[in-house]
């Protein structure tokens, strides 16, 4: 619902007194509190709250419409609506105590990203670690059970595999993309579904580039093995991978 | 054994996927690819990986989740005051 602010005009006296506010917060001193208020307080006061009102009404402009897609992070993050929804409500109370050190004209949905991530990391993820967290990075393939079968298949059987991969239903999807170990999950999210760059996603998931890419490369990997099992499973023809070494 | 390009090209895939190569590397790619079966096919595979998990991913927000939110931020800007 777009918020209609009644235009107003400021008055010179009003400018002033804004000026010499602190600017932060507005609480009056309590010595001015005590005080009789003049007519500059009513007008501090006022521009105070015009203030207030003008910082949510631009948050909930520039910030707000970014919902939908931190739902959806939300959702690969902590798995289920509730946790999101919960989730999505924290990031913007944060984001909007933070909002006066957001700079205009910088990515705010990469600044979105960043808040939501830590929320996520300090108060979700505390409740469903796993045990590999933290050392996913260092785990080695075979550790997680992953091999490089399925990006070995030979030049034919690639058609076979983007034909597969086109047709399966969003669920099937949704439930490999949960199977990936979550770090490398949002940087698939990050890269493949809001198309940030290996550097925003470094910023947003507080890690090097290198990490990132590893990330990105591990977690495309598993996805596309487990989405061929998926495929195979249900008898849609996706040969598997010549074995290791065959190329020549 | 002569290396065709495909061991460059299979190395830079992923980056030319996501748009993160110059673009001299980004056109050597394309030549590559041109000629490669082998690569081309790689890189579709990318493609529609990458297709398949946007479409996954859409979600709209439940409507009282936007509620909820509209409502804290006013309490904020009040509380402020």
């Amino acid at each position: 619902m777009p918020v209609a602010l009644a235009p107003r005009e400021i008055t010179v006296a009003e400018l002033e007194s804004a000026l010499m506010s602190t600017p932060e917060g507005h609480e009056p001193t309590p010595t001015e509190a005590s005080a009789e208020p003049t007519e500059a307080d009513v007008d501090a006061a006022l521009v105070a709250v015009d203030a207030d009102a003008e910082k949510r009404a631009l948050f909930e402009e520039q910030a707000l419409p970014f919902m939908d897609q931190l739902y959806a992070a939300g959702m690969r993050m902590t798995r289920n609506p509730a946790d999101a929804s919960d989730l999505v409500q924290e990031t913007f109370v944060k984001a909007y105590a933070a909002f006066a050190q957001f700079q205009q004209g910088t990515n705010l949905k990469a600044w979105l990203y960043r808040i939501q991530t830590n929320t996520f990391i300090n108060t979700y993820r505390k409740k469903q670690r796993d045990p590999y967290q933290g050392t996913i990075d260092e785990l080695e393939d075979w550790q997680m059970g992953g091999a490089e079968s399925a990006t070995r298949a030979a030049g034919s059987t690639r058609s076979a595999e983007a034909e597969a991969i086109d047709h399966l239903p969003d669920s099937a999807v949704k439930d490999a993309l949960q199977k990936v170990p979550e770090d490398f999950r949002m940087a698939v999210y990050f890269a493949d579904v809001e198309g940030f760059s290996y550097q925003e996603i470094a910023d947003i998931m507080k890690t090097p580039v290198g990490t990132v890419m590893s990330r990105l490369h591990r977690g495309r990997r598993l996805l596309r093995e487990l989405l061929a099992d998926y495929a195979r499973d249900r008898g849609i023809a996706v040969p598997v991978g010549s074995s290791k070494g065959g190329k020549k | 054994m002569t290396d065709c390009g495909c061991t460059k090209a299979k190395a830079e895939l992923e980056e030319y996927l996501h748009d993160e190569l110059c673009r001299e590397d980004a056109a050597d790619i394309r030549e590559h690819m041109a000629n490669c079966v082998d690569c081309e096919g790689e890189h579709k595979v990318g493609v529609v990986l990458t297709e398949a998990v946007q479409r996954a991913c859409r979600e709209t927000a439940p409507e009282d989740l936007r509620a909820t939110v509209l409502a804290r931020l006013r309490e904020l800007q009040s509380a402020h005051r």
